[in-house]
């Protein structure tokens, strides 16, 4: 039976067009407030606090559920996983064994060219809610926030690994953009050959484009693609994606390729969260030649050069050349998708607190 | 009157909190994009049904846990759900006499202003979301208005 059965049957509700254009006012200028300056960010976590109980009420019958389902696997599966994994930790070690040595001689190097390299300091491991946000963003909500230390425009990686940056933090949980998102983009190196591009996200959780290379650029299908770390957001040399399909149309000057995503976007549940070094941000803003050659062995100088690179309009006034911790943030990014990311919050971003990590390396 | 109005509340909040929690279950990717928006159809109900038990009220704050929840522009849903169940509101008399058929094209109306609110303010904050899909949410919400109804005048005939 469908049918409404109100008694309320008045013509007219009093004040209505009042209340309504009170409201609407009232939302324009939030929305307008949360746009423009970012005076809301407190606000907004606050809120997210008291989200927190409804998103933890949807997500819990499924963590319950898989909580079932590990507590009631059999010892076969059990001894058959424990099997599977003994042999990938032993592969793994083997690899490291090699990477060891690697990482001491480009660290060597780089010595070398007065560059230091931007090196996780800290890794923090977070789950991904259950929780779906907006259908038509490639967003994900994790449970780690500002208590522990998150802050916006953070890099986040995966198993695989880049997984996507910290979009919006709350108290309690953050918005992670995936590197699929439309509105994303990631400074990258192709590995065979240092070709520098930009990989922007599709809408696409299994592919990313590189719209800004010309047709006769050196790329071919199975180039492993890795962040480059120039901009100081993502550590460099993580794997970002494969080149899945290159297409070069003769009349176009610029070729249309894809590129398969390295990390697990659609199937990963744990991501881990990255601090960088102080000086690892600068040296991958320095990373240009120019910046490097000026640097000397103090500290504060290399950290005034780097300061003038990611303001070039500043002039090296005083102020600018006074020493101060870099901060890993956001200006240098090419296509910063990152609205919230304004000069409000980033006090809290520029220092990576001495907390002891979750998950040290 | 006073009294009824007040005894309408709790259920109103009720729904308006499990409507909530519909809206961000977790879906498979492809069901993502078809879930209609229950919140905007529990409000509307609520606007229709006793507008003043505090329809608009609970269409602003419907709104504003929707921006908090989703993460988009804070007011962007508290706009568009504001000026909808007004609107639906000020049609209230028409559309209960409405057979179900007009009562379900009226309410695809009203849930295609919604969006396109909700695509206007995306736009203008410099979000846009072109894709096609965004449009699906109101035909089925419009579909799945008689259950809607016939659920919460259960609810709150009791």
């Amino acid at each position: 039976m469908v049918a409404f059965r109100s008694t309320d049957t008045s013509g007219r509700t009093t004040g209505l067009l009042l209340r309504c254009v009170l409201y609407c006012l009232l939302a324009l200028v939030l929305i307008i407030v949360d746009k423009r300056y970012d005076h809301l960010g407190r606000i907004r976590r606050l809120l997210s606090v008291v989200a927190y109980p409804v998103q933890i009420a949807v997500a819990s019958p499924f963590q319950g559920w898989d909580w079932f389902r590990e507590s009631v696997t059999t010892r076969a599966a059990l001894r058959a996983d424990k099997a599977k994994l003994e042999a990938e930790l032993r592969l793994a070690q083997f690899r490291l064994q090699r990477y060891e040595a690697l990482e001491a001689e480009s660290q060597r190097l780089r010595a070398l060219r007065n560059s230091v390299a931007g090196v996780a300091d800290r890794f923090l491991v977070g789950d991904i809610m259950d929780v779906d946000l907006d259908a038509f963003r490639e967003r994900v909500l994790v449970d780690k926030g500002a208590r522990d230390d998150v802050f916006v425009g953070q890099a986040v990686l995966d198993a695989g690994g880049v997984f996507g940056q910290v979009a919006r933090v709350g108290q309690l949980t953050a918005e992670v953009i995936l590197v699929s998102d439309a509105a994303h983009a990631i400074p990258v190196q192709v590995n065979r050959n240092g070709l520098r591009t930009i990989a922007v996200g599709t809408g696409d959780m299994r592919r990313l484009k590189l719209p800004y290379l010309s047709t006769s650029a050196d790329v071919v299908v199975g180039d492993l693609l890795v962040t480059s770390g120039l901009g100081g957001g993502f550590p460099p040399g993580y794997p970002v994606g494969t080149v899945a399909e290159v297409k070069r149309d003769a009349a176009q000057s610029l070729a249309d390729i894809d590129v398969k995503p390295a990390a697990a976007l659609d199937r990963s549940r744990e991501l881990m969260f990255v601090w960088l070094k102080p000086q690892a941000a600068a040296a991958g803003l320095s990373a240009a030649p120019a910046a490097s050659s000026t640097a000397v062995k103090s500290m504060a100088v290399t950290n005034a050069a780097a300061r003038a690179k990611t303001a070039p309009q500043v002039e090296l006034t005083p102020r600018v050349v006074r020493a101060r911790p870099v901060k890993p943030a956001a200006p240098l990014r090419p296509a910063a998708p990152l609205e919230s990311a304004t000069p409000g919050s980033e006090p809290e971003t520029s220092a990576p607190p001495e907390k002891p990590a979750v998950n040290d390396e | 009157m006073m009294r009824d109005n007040r005894l309408r509340r709790l259920p109103m909040s009720l729904s308006a909190l499990v409507a909530l929690a519909l809206a961000v279950l977790p879906l498979p990717a492809f069901l993502q994009v078809l879930r209609p928006d229950f919140l905007v159809l529990v409000v509307f109900y609520w606007s229709i049904e006793s507008p003043r038990a505090g329809g608009l009220t609970l269409a602003f704050f419907s709104g504003l846990a929707l921006d908090v929840i989703q993460g988009v522009a804070l007011g962007q849903h508290a706009l568009a759900l504001t000026l909808m169940s007004a609107w639906a509101t000020n049609l209230r008399l028409r559309i209960r006499v409405f057979s179900i058929l007009s009562q379900c094209l009226t309410i695809f109306a009203l849930l295609t202003g919604y969006q396109f609110v909700l695509f206007w303010v995306d736009g203008a904050t410099g979000n846009p979301v072109t894709t096609f899909a965004r449009w699906l949410a109101p035909v089925i919400g419009a579909l799945l208005w008689p259950v809607i109804v016939s659920l919460l005048g259960r609810l709150h005939e009791r």
